[in-house]
């Protein structure tokens, strides 16, 4: 029985995932002790506090390249890169998670059971709102940093967990719009748990095929492996369903307009910069590292999954009529445009994390700027009500606008440069077809922006036009980085760029 | 007897789970289909630890009955919500949010 | 049928198969059948259960679904206890810590739910 060796722990490389997950168990032990007055001020510190020490963690971790806990956790430069791009992506969506002065007692309830306008519901608006939602992102956010180190396939699938649990909790908990919010957590529950039972039974079917689930061992399985190719890709095809499904690709994507649409905006927010990147960065994680000598079978596949999701995306986005579900399916055509960039394989690492970052900030900003948008119902996100708003609240209007160009890409912002860097990679990787498909659709993407530009500035105002609120310190805090960065990402991109360069290729050892 | 049954076996339950997914109205049901799916693969993993004379797929079943279970729990938690709220569990009920 | 786009080929005639067994099978079906709609034929059906709409199943006594959430908690904790507890005299202490931090961080759970008032029946 003394044949059971432990495996070796290097506790230096895990530091940045168990400072956060630390974080979110003490915000629990806060949550249950705390006096109720007190709790707001001691989770918000609590969380931000986490967070920028697991980004210390992460910064004095650079230069480490290892493999852990027996192949649990690949530590490399691509993965810490993404880590603290979820990180810092995180903590500025924490602003609009935090922010408690457009809506009495902030965006989340604690029991969202009650009916609205019951008793019970009735009291709990008087109370401050729920605090559960700071180590609730937490556990999201430390998910999704496991989900880009992960060394096998079954940490991985335990990560898509940790942070895919957490995120339909967080959907389901609006103070306003309570009814819509619960249908968007239901609906992104139910999809998301079939996704991840095919992502499982694809891990089964690789584990039959390669005798291992560690990335490493798939890829020198590919090669010596006597099952059936069958098992490979039967596996390989079920794996990225699963995948894809969190990436929001075509046709795995009917789930984002519904779910962006009903969950609080700033959850939205968080799923559209730190989901992406966590998604994209398990994508990339896969296919480099456990496929790569086999892309000459799955290239072509998802070559077109790409196209699909560059073109319908793009198209869809001009046909919406609410600011919320545009930039859903926006995220959906960006998912296209970064799985050109999973298809280009090596070639194209360092550019997709450049655009993860680009494209997080600027949705970080647009979607800070959506919930300003008020009336007395809450938030005002049919397009027709935004009409005439760049009359009264030119500052508001000037600064979307911007965004919005940075979305279409236009030179100088971060959209622009990102776009650039990613396609010229692709175009290197010899994959000219995704490179002219990808411009022509982002042609297309760029419609529905420069609609909304229009709208906001020489449309007249509707009859009742709703108010620009004026938020507290925060939410002005996550616009400013969110315009700031896509401004200076689109000017000075090579710093950013020369970090992505030297956080290497994925390591495949 | 064949490990190769039980793989057809696991094959034939994640099927059943997965047409039930994309058919059933209750979000319950739908919700013990996906259930039904992911014992399918756990069937899978063990029946592969088998053949390949290795216990990490053993091993790997109990991490997904974990995590399964920890989905239970979220997953209840939601469609109580949603039934509290509507006092209906129906998926087709739940269509506020469309285009 | 062969070469490498010949594999794709072949993907797409069982595709284009599949598509025209289904029309056909429907128009076929469409066709042939008697057509006499009524009020009772459009409702859904499920077997074993009456069609969801909530009241068929909202008789389970509410306070039954904690037990649910307990015994999930537990059964979690049993399934890594019981390996673990054939073998962990063979790994020495660093074993039992690590077991440690794994029932304290349920324990943690647990914790919560007893602040919150969750265990107290009502």
């Amino acid at each position: 029985m003394n044949d059971i060796q432990l495996p070796a722990i290097d506790y230096a490389a895990l530091l940045p995932m168990l400072i956060v997950f630390g974080a979110a168990c003490v915000g629990i032990l806060v949550e249950a002790f705390a006096p109720r007055g007190w709790r707001f001020v001691i989770q918000v510190s609590l969380t931000i506090g986490g967070l920028v020490a697991g980004l210390v963690a992460i910064i004095v971790n650079r230069d480490l390249e290892i493999t852990t806990i027996g192949g649990a956790v690949t530590v490399d430069g691509p993965g810490l890169f993404l880590q603290g791009a979820i990180i810092i992506l995180g903590i500025v969506s924490l602003g609009l998670i935090a922010e408690r002065r457009l809506e009495r007692g902030g965006p989340f309830v604690a029991e969202a059971a009650h009916a609205a306008n019951s008793d019970g519901d009735k009291r709990q608006e008087r109370e401050p709102g729920a605090t559960e939602v700071f180590p609730l992102t937490l556990f999201a956010i430390a998910g999704m940093m496991l989900f880009c180190v992960s060394g096998d396939l079954l940490t991985m699938f335990v990560a898509l967990e940790v942070f895919s649990l957490p995120l339909y909790l967080l959907c389901g908990l609006a103070r306003r719009r309570r009814l819509i919010s619960q249908e968007a957590a239901l609906k992104y529950f139910l999809l998301g748990a079939f996704a991840s039972a095919f992502f499982l039974y694809g891990v089964a079917l690789l584990y039959g095929y390669a005798g291992t689930v560690s990335l490493t061992g798939i890829r020198e399985g590919v090669l010596q492996s006597e099952q059936s190719g069958i098992l490979l890709a039967a596996g390989l095809a079920l794996l990225a369903i699963g995948l894809l499904f969190k990436a929001a690709a075509v046709p795995f994507h009917v789930w984002t307009p519904d779910v962006y649409q009903g969950a609080p905006t700033p959850v939205t927010a968080l799923m559209a910069a730190c989901t992406k990147a966590a998604a994209f960065g398990g994508l990339l994680r896969v296919f480099n590292v456990a496929f790569e000598t086999t892309a000459w079978d799955w290239q072509p596949v998802l070559a077109t999954v790409a196209i699909l999701t560059m073109v319908v995306g793009s198209i869809l986005a001009v046909a919406q009529t609410d600011i919320k579900r545009l930039l859903a399916y926006s995220s959906v055509a960006n998912a296209g445009y970064l799985l050109v960039g999973v298809v280009s394989l090596n070639g194209a690492v360092g550019s997709s994390l450049f655009y993860l970052i680009a494209y997080g900030f600027s949705v970080l900003g647009a979607f800070a700027m959506v919930t300003l948008v008020r009336d007395s119902e809450g938030e005002a996100t049919h397009l027709s009500r935004w009409a005439g708003l760049g009359k009264g609240s030119p500052l508001f209007s000037a600064l979307f606008t911007f965004l919005m160009l940075g979305f279409a890409g236009i030179p100088l912002t971060s959209g622009f440069t990102s776009k650039f860097a990613l396609f010229s990679s692709a175009w290197d990787s010899d994959q000219s077809v995704l490179v002219i498909v990808g411009v022509l659709s982002s042609v297309v993407l760029a419609f529905p922006y420069l609609k909304v530009v229009v709208l906001l500035w020489l449309n007249p105002p509707g009859e009742e036009t709703p108010t620009v609120s004026v938020p507290s310190m925060l939410t002005r805090a996550v616009i400013f980085a969110g315009v700031a960065v896509t401004f200076v990402l689109g000017v000075a991109p090579s710093f950013l760029l020369d970090i992505v360069a030297d956080a290497g290729p994925f390591l495949a050892k | 007897m064949t490990p190769d049954y039980y793989l057809i076996l696991a094959a034939v339950l994640f099927t059943i789970g997965a047409v039930g997914v994309l058919v059933r109205r209750n979000a319950i049901v739908v919700f013990m289909c996906v259930e039904l799916m992911l014992n399918a693969a756990n069937l899978t993993l063990v029946t592969f630890a088998r053949i390949n004379g290795s216990l990490d797929g053993q091993i790997m079943a109990f991490f997904v009955m974990v995590v399964a279970a920890a989905e239970v729990v979220i997953g209840l938690a939601i469609i109580m919500s949603i039934f509290r709220s509507r006092r209906s569990a129906s998926v087709d009920d739940a269509n506020l949010l469309k285009y | 049928m062969d070469g490498y786009l010949g594999s794709y080929a072949t993907l797409g005639v069982l595709l284009v198969v599949a598509g025209a067994f289904f029309v056909v099978a429907y128009t076929a079906n469409r066709v042939l059948r008697t057509n006499a709609p009524s009020a009772a034929k459009s409702t859904s059906y499920e077997c074993g259960l009456d069609p969801a709409e909530g009241s068929d199943w909202a008789q389970a006594q509410i306070r039954y679904y904690v037990y649910a959430f307990l015994y999930a908690l537990f059964a979690v904790e049993s399934v890594f206890l019981f390996p673990w507890a054939v073998v962990f005299d063979g790994l020495g202490m660093v074993s039992v810590a690590e077991m440690g931090v794994f029932v304290a961080v349920l324990a943690l759970g647990l914790l919560y739910a007893w602040r919150k008032g969750v265990l107290t029946w009502t």
